[in-house]
């Protein structure tokens, strides 16, 4: 134990990633330190974002098991207004952002309940299973002790089963500080390192040494948070894809794509019953023309992607696929620069400093450190730059500058955009026929109106 | 039934609409190439429209960019520039400083382009970003209690460019998540890819045949809010095709195969991916049932 | 013979007949209305000759109003009733038809006939004359905009802003009665105009005891918003306007090219007409421009003036550092129903002492408590629950509004503290009680009406019901009501 210790000394990031804190914060002039939590929470955020442009190959399908403690634990109210309220309504938003960033991946819930683990919704690539049954558990009773090795069991029994091409991972969310468990847990530790399913916990309360030795073997992250801000950001680092594990098996993943049948035939679609709703009690399927149908076995679903019950093939359309290439070929990161490096515009605008991207004008006080993208060399006031990299995904310079060399770091990873983009003029080409053929019939009628 | 439509019209009269266009200014479009005097047209409309834009109601904003074979410049607004103008005419003195900082923007920017040897591509894409970027500053900066909804309006000759389809997909569903919806109008050439944009994020795309009537079409089509648009009769969606299409052939397919790594589409099976060079797995053979002879058969 | 009862006779004080008389609460309309009410349709045409109010008069239209307005603006011909009727959506058919009468009491549109019969509307030619003049250009520049030198002493938006509510704290000091009186900064009173237009306004009464009063409608003018205060006054003033020789075209184009105009820009008062430029003084009074001298020829139009119908514009068009320099909320209201104003102005504290019950007074804090009676004294008083609760979140405290958004309601109030009022004021429907005779089945709808008509003008009517000709008459006038019906049934029907 001592030996683990020692040679943990540089990994507890919570420990030694601050080091002496308490010299960190400092309050600014009203006696606040929300300042100074801010821009801890900032450096953070913006290491990891120095990390994430050094990987190139990510786990694009993702299944993940959420393993989610239950215990006596978890009533208390350290975190407003209980550890579980709060755990539920950050898994919400959790949930949202996983599939706007994965969209071909699933996700299923376990939870620890008295000493034994029950699956609350399988595997599925919809979010709105996952947060009805959320809904559900806010009113669950709280009681004993959880078995985190039968959390981890009952992930590992579905995981194992799951094609070898997709990452199989499982996030623990730990409130208590004991397990209780009927076999050695080293023995499911070693069979989650056989089937390379990375496991990372998340614990509310302090650490443990057991979840910190699985998170090692299996290539997880730890974390312990600090109040519920650090915990949203914890729980939210865990939506984008971890790296691929060097023997992850690469295959050819066989996928449909559906399109609705009328433009081809010319004629109304016949009225159908969607199989996701069919066995749904609630929500029971209704007759419509519209909706989504498998080219395989021409079973409709109303939402995609979607697995198809009846031939189990998987339905994506292709925006889903062009979402996630933007973990393939990220933004590199800006410099950072102090204000005066920025030219001045020319003497007609004022002789002003400008963001490149929204105009506005820099002033020494507001933006004292500016940033300056490496390929393009324009420079971003620091909203821009988080706007650039968080959300949009795409440099402005580079994507208004004809010829900047910037559009290479695109190129590199980049035969893949330019053949999705060779799509794309297939499919013009193809539309344009079908089009020549439609007018759309109320612009005519406009124009003849007012005899244009 | 009344009350929420009562409650949600009072609240958009007093939230705040702000459109920003994107003009493409192009010179190697094949509408300019034929008569230079159609961008003059062009931006006559265009300046209308955003002063019809800002006439509807007093706390409206407009933005408007060109996008241009060298450069993408905001016309209006210009921080920092101070336009002393006096009305000469009966116009709104609002929008004679639209006008005339539009035209004397654009009149410069079309003096300092490099000759053009060969036909460029318009990189609209970059356009839309640069609009996204000055759209999440204003909403940034809105007062406290105020709603502000934005839209993005493209009016373009030019034909698509296969190479911008990452930046697009990118920009279509940052727009889409921040609740910004994306126009189209298109003046010489359908565009697909615009037109998937405005799918996704449930905005107009028209086409437009003649540019006589084209300040007309846009009053008409674009010109309402999008919070209002269900309560007047616009112009029907066609319906989007979403296929993929596959890498090899550049056809559009119903089944294929997507490489798990970079995820790019093939028709058929091939042990290696063409874009990445991983290797795959091959599937084992499949396990063969013995056949059960049929007794019946043999005996007879 | 009609039959008679007597007995008690309840009535809910909610539930008035038109007959009755009940006491006058302000009225404040907008645009729209004022314009529908007050101008016959050859004013309008003649107001539509000016383009500022056109502009003015677009925005008020309703939304879908304005996108068919926009839409047959540049077309010549008149277009068919039930080609416009296509434009909405079925679902919207209600709203559809509220915008076409809109317009058609505007006088915007009217109807004219296609040849082949159809009925089409058409544009007013002045009014789309106008408008295509404001969009595109053409026409005579506006009055004020004629070029001026560079002013040698420009003055900057904090000043004006500080100018504007400094003029028109005098107004609302002198309606509470507490400018000049103390010494205080304010003590300028105003002009005898301005007090004109307060009478005729009926926001203060001349009394023969007290002098110049403030009247129940002054105290809920007090409680209004800055902007919707400015317009009301401003209507008050325009109907007063022709009395003093002013045209009422002028002055309202006047006033909208102010609405419209720049703020922290200055402009021309060449080329003006006497009428206009005292009008021009008028407004320099009550702080709607600033002006350095009488004789100057510029003058700088405060925040005020702008947008003066609109007051989302105004609250839009604040950015967050603006907002610091202009009035910042001041008002904290507790859970338990305490109130905090940050203030010291006399103004402001008397305001809320209109319904709450002052407790402590701090040089720059005020404590204050509502409570049952306190918020009754100012409903009886004629204040509603409604005009309080506006009050307190319009000056609310902008801590206040933060707790607002972070709990996302739609007042920044404690719910409690808003529904306790409005209690408080259902409280006074109450079943009150008068001794009274009926009077029904009469024989022909005529007696009816004599004998009511009759006890209307003696003042002993309480209750009556045209449909069923039932009436109910005070117990101590029904002497009187018998005798006259009597004499009526002796000498006639």
């Amino acid at each position: 134990m001592a030996d683990d210790e020692q040679d943990d000394q540089k990994e507890y990031r919570w420990e030694t990633g601050y080091e002496k804190t308490w010299e960190a914060i400092k309050e600014d002039d009203d006696g606040l330190l929300d300042g100074a939590i801010a821009e801890i929470i900032q450096k953070a955020k913006r290491k990891r974002q120095a990390d994430k442009t050094k990987q190139n190959r990510l786990g694009m399908m993702r299944h993940m098991f959420i393993v989610l403690d239950c215990s006596e634990s978890m009533s208390v109210p350290d975190l407003k207004p209980t550890r579980l309220l709060c755990t539920l309504k950050l898994l919400e938003i959790f949930i949202e952002e996983f599939f706007d960033q994965n969209p071909i991946s699933q996700l299923g819930i376990i939870a620890l309940k008295a000493k034994r683990a029950e699956k609350i919704t399988e595997l599925t690539g919809t979010s709105r299973v996952h947060l009805k049954a959320l809904a559900g558990l806010a009113n669950v009773s709280l009681t004993s002790e959880p078995s985190l090795q039968n959390g981890l069991d009952l992930a590992l029994k579905t995981l194992k089963v799951v094609p070898s091409h997709a990452s199989r991972e499982i996030v623990i969310i730990m409130g208590s500080l004991t397990t209780c468990d009927p076999v050695d847990i080293n023995l499911t530790i070693d069979e989650l390192k056989r089937e390379r399913i990375r496991c990372s916990v998340i614990s509310l309360s302090a650490e443990i040494h057991i979840c910190r030795y699985l998170t090692q073997q299996t290539m997880g992250t730890f974390g312990a948070v600090l109040d519920d801000a650090h915990y949203r950001d914890q729980l939210l680092s865990q939506v984008d894809p971890p790296p691929a594990a060097k023997t992850q098996d690469n295959s050819l993943i066989r996928m449909g794509f559906p399109h609705s049948k009328n433009e081809v035939e010319g004629k109304d679609a016949p009225l159908s019953m969607c199989m996701c709703h069919i066995e749904n009690i609630d929500e029971p399927s209704e007759l419509s023309t519209t909706g989504h149908h498998c080219p395989q076995c021409n079973s409709k679903y109303c939402e995609l992607p979607v697995e198809c019950q009846c031939c189990g093939l998987t339905l994506v359309s292709a925006p889903h696929l062009a979402r996630s290439y933007h973990h393939l070929f990220p933004v590199p990161n800006f410099e950072e620069m102090p204000y005066e490096s920025v030219p001045p515009a020319a003497p007609d605008c004022g002789s002003l400093r400008k963001c490149y991207g929204c105009i506005k004008v820099l002033s020494p006080v507001t933006d004292k450190s500016v940033f300056k993208c490496g390929y393009c060399k324009q420079f971003f006031c620091i909203d821009c730059d988080i706007f650039v990299h968080e959300t949009l995904h795409a440099c402005v310079g580079c994507n208004t500058i004809p010829g900047v060399a910037g559009l290479v770091y695109q190129k590199q990873g980049g035969k893949a955009a330019s053949k999705a983009a060779g799509n794309m003029q297939q499919q013009q080409q193809q539309h344009q026929q079908q089009q020549a053929q439609m007018q759309l019939p109320s612009t005519s009628k406009q124009r003849s109106q007012f005899n244009m | 039934m009344e009350i929420p439509d009562v409650a949600a019209s009072k609240e958009a009269e007093a939230s705040i609409d702000l459109l920003a266009i994107v003009l493409d200014t192009n010179p190697s479009q094949q509408i300019v190439r034929q008569n230079p005097q159609n961008l003059t047209q062009i931006l006559e409309a265009v300046i209308a429209f955003g002063n019809a834009h800002l006439m509807q109601k007093a706390q409206n904003k407009l933005a408007v960019l060109s996008c241009s074979h060298y450069t993408t410049e905001f016309l209006f607004p210009l921080p920092g520039r101070h336009v002393e103008l006096r009305q000469i005419d009966g116009q709104y003195e609002a929008f004679s400083l639209v006008e005339k900082t539009v035209k004397q923007q654009l009149g410069s920017i079309l003096m300092n382009a490099p000759r053009l040897s060969a036909p460029c591509e318009s990189l609209l894409a970059g356009s839309m970003s640069m609009a996204l970027c000055y759209i999440s500053r204003l909403q940034r900066n809105v007062p406290a209690g105020v709603k502000m909804h934005s839209r993005i309006l493209v009016l373009t000759g030019s034909n698509e460019c296969a190479s911008q389809y990452m930046t697009y997909m990118n920009v279509f569903f940052t727009a889409q998540k921040l609740g910004i919806v994306v126009d189209t109008c298109a003046l010489d050439k359908t565009l697909s890819l615009l037109q998937q944009g405005c799918d996704i994020t449930n905005g107009q795309f028209l086409k437009v045949n003649q540019l006589d009537g084209l300040l007309q079409y846009l009053l008409w089509v674009f010109l309402p809010s999008p919070q209002m648009r269900h309560k007047l009769v616009l112009p029907p969606t066609p319906k989007v095709d979403y296929r993929a299409s596959c890498f090899c052939h550049r056809e559009l397919i119903d089944i294929g195969y997507v490489c798990s790594v970079c995820l790019s589409v093939f028709c058929k099976y091939s042990p290696i991916c063409t874009t990445c060079h991983t290797i795959f797995k091959t599937p084992g053979p499949l396990p063969v049932k013995p056949k059960k002879k049929k007794k019946t058969d043999k005996q007879i | 013979m009609a039959d008679t009862k007597s007995g008690r006779f309840a009535s809910s004080s909610a539930a008035i007949s038109p007959l009755v008389q009940s006491p006058e609460n302000l009225e404040c309309k907008n645009f729209q209305e004022y314009l529908r009410t007050r101008q016959t349709p050859e004013t309008l045409e003649k107001l539509y000759n000016y383009p500022p109010i056109c502009l003015a008069v677009y925005r008020e239209l309703p939304e879908i109003a304005r996108q068919f307005v926009i839409r047959i603006l540049f077309v010549d011909q008149p277009v068919p009733q039930a080609v416009v009727t296509s434009w909405g959506a079925q679902r919207v058919a209600k709203e559809q038809m509220e915008a076409t009468s809109c317009l058609t009491a505007l006088c915007v549109w009217r109807v004219t006939a296609i040849p082949g019969g159809l009925a089409a509307w058409e544009l007013s030619p002045t009014f789309k004359k106008s408008v295509r003049q404001v969009l595109l250009g053409g026409g005579k520049p506006w009055a004020m905009t004629n070029t001026l030198d560079k002013d040698s002493k420009p003055r900057d938006i904090t000043f004006l802003d500080s100018y504007a509510m400094s003029r028109w704290r005098c107004v609302l000091h002198y309606m509470v009665g507490t400018g000049g009186r103390n010494g205080g900064t304010d003590a300028e009173a105003i002009s005898p105009d301005a007090v004109r237009i307060l009478l005729h306004a009926n926001l203060m009464k001349r009394d023969e005891r007290d002098g110049i009063t403030i009247t129940r409608q002054g105290f809920q003018f007090l409680l209004l918003d800055t902007r919707a205060q400015v317009w009301h006054f401003m209507l008050q003033y325009l109907e007063t306007c022709e009395e003093r020789g002013i045209s009422l075209p002028e002055c309202l184009s006047m006033l909208f090219q102010l609405s419209f105009s720049t703020l922290g820009r200055d402009y021309s008062s060449e080329g003006m007409n006497s009428q206009m430029l005292t009008f021009l003084q008028h407004l320099r009074e009550f702080g709607l421009v600033f002006q350095r001298k009488r004789k100057e020829g510029r003058f700088y139009p405060t925040r005020l003036a702008l947008n003066v119908t609109n007051k989302d514009a105004a609250q839009a068009s604040t950015t967050a550092d603006e907002e610091r320099m202009q009035e910042r909320g001041y008002i904290v209201v507790e859970t338990n129903y305490r109130v905090y104003a940050y203030t010291d102005s006399q103004l402001q504290v008397a305001v809320l002492g209109l319904f709450t019950e002052l407790l402590y007074r701090f040089p720059n804090l005020v404590v204050g408590v509502l409570t049952r009676d306190s918020v009754r004294q100012a409903l009886r008083g004629g204040i509603t629950a409604e005009q309080i609760v506006s009050y307190l979140e319009q000056y609310a405290h902008p801590n206040m509004k933060l707790v607002e958004s972070a709990i996302q309601s739609k007042s920044c109030l404690p719910p409690t503290v808003v529904d306790q009022i409005k209690l408080w004021e259902l409280e006074r429907n109450r079943f009150t009680y008068t001794e009274g005779v009926v009077y029904n089945q009469f024989l022909s709808q005529n007696d009816f009406v004599t004998l009511r008509d009759y006890a209307q003008s003696i003042n002993m009517l309480v209750w009556q019901n045209e449909r069923t000709r039932t009436m109910v008459v005070q117990k101590n006038g029904h002497d009187d009501v018998k005798r006259y019906w009597k004499k009526y049934s002796k000498s006639g029907g």
